[in-house]
């Protein structure tokens, strides 16, 4: 209950993104039935609204599915930090709650005191919630409105891109710069090898970060305390 | 494309990585140039997935996303909360796309 209250602050980010995400997974041709059931069995915020925009695109299964892969594995480096930092939980609470990890909610609880899994389960779980609550309101809601603002849609995931970048960017100069050699990749590499450039330009752009980019940029607050929690443990042990 | 497959494979994908980490609790260790790697990725498929999508939102008119992406920067440097930066975002592209028939330079 207590984690359910922590997690409310995730709600108001959550509903509003999972309507976005809903208007361009429509957009894409999914049906509704589809866009919640991707919101409920996938749950990867900036994960869907990739595969939304690569059916947009025309990308092929596989390729979709290898760049979900790709941009879904920190949830590893994620659950790892997270199942070292709570107290002892069965395997039949463990395994379901595994897939409630989410940036947001690994963030809040690496960073605070409590280690209680059921803490964690209440927020991860009410971020969850509304993230579906979002996409469920999202394909109602497309059906209503005017032809002009389901076209403003369009953009909430972009305006949700730049949002989430734009604060690590101001803090980091060479963060930016990374940005920019990125967003530079991806265009040119379309001319070559077309849809298979948004997946090599995010992993040769992360593997250029790591020669520009300062360590201690890249780890921000909740990393870092997530290593310190994650480090301590072992030091215990 | 059978989307139903595509939803599984990639929940499936997503899952799996999730579910390790829950299983064998205790850590399993990366170097740390593996971290900064992974940690890189969030940043770089946030550059990819702007850059040019961002130009195609509306395939019509292209300086549309990039008012939006401006909007949305430029609230986002003022430390404006997530939620409401969309939905502002989204509120300002209403009124654009009211005014732009006004003027057929625009289009």
């Amino acid at each position: 209950m207590h984690g359910l209250r922590l997690g409310i602050p995730i709600t108001f980010g959550y509903i509003p993104m999972g309507i976005g995400y809903a208007a361009l997974a429509i957009k894409a041709g999914l049906t509704p039935f589809e866009t919640v059931s991707m919101s409920v069995l996938i749950y990867a915020g900036a994960g869907q609204i990739m595969i939304a925009t690569m059916l947009a695109q025309g990308a092929t299964l596989f390729n979709i599915v290898l760049t979900s892969f790709v941009l879904n594995f920190r949830y590893f480096v994620m659950n790892t930090c997270i199942y070292n930092k709570v107290d002892d939980a069965s395997l039949a609470v463990r395994i379901p709650s595994s897939h409630l990890a989410v940036d947001e909610a690994f963030a809040m609880f690496m960073l605070m005191e409590e280690s209680s899994i059921w803490t964690y389960i209440g927020l991860a779980g009410i971020a969850w919630i509304s993230w579906i609550f979002g996409a469920i309101i999202g394909v109602i809601v497309l059906n209503v409105l005017p032809i002009i603002v389901a076209n403003s849609f369009n953009i909430s995931l972009y305006a949700l891109f730049v949002a989430l970048l734009v604060p690590a960017v101001k803090e980091s100069k060479e963060l930016a710069i990374l940005v920019v050699i990125t967003a530079i990749l991806n265009v040119v590499l379309q001319f070559f090898i077309g849809n298979w450039s948004l997946i090599i330009a995010i992993l040769l752009g992360a593997l250029i970060g790591m020669y520009i980019v300062d360590d201690d940029t890249v780890l921000g607050d909740a990393y870092k305390t997530a290593d310190e929690n994650c480090s301590n443990k072992e030091v215990q042990q | 494309m059978n989307i139903t497959l595509l939803i599984i494979l990639c929940a499936l994908v997503t899952f799996i990585p999730r579910v390790i980490p829950a299983i064998f609790m205790e850590r399993l260790n990366f170097s740390p140039k593996f971290e900064k790697f992974l940690n890189l990725i969030p940043y770089t498929a946030l550059a990819a997935l702007i850059c040019p999508g961002v130009l195609t939102v509306d395939p019509n008119l292209w300086y549309i996303g990039l008012i939006g992406a401006v909007i949305a920067g430029g609230l986002a440097w003022k430390k404006v909360p997530l939620g409401a930066i969309v939905i502002l975002t989204v509120i300002v592209l209403v009124a654009v796309y009211l005014i732009v028939p006004f003027f057929p330079v625009l289009i």
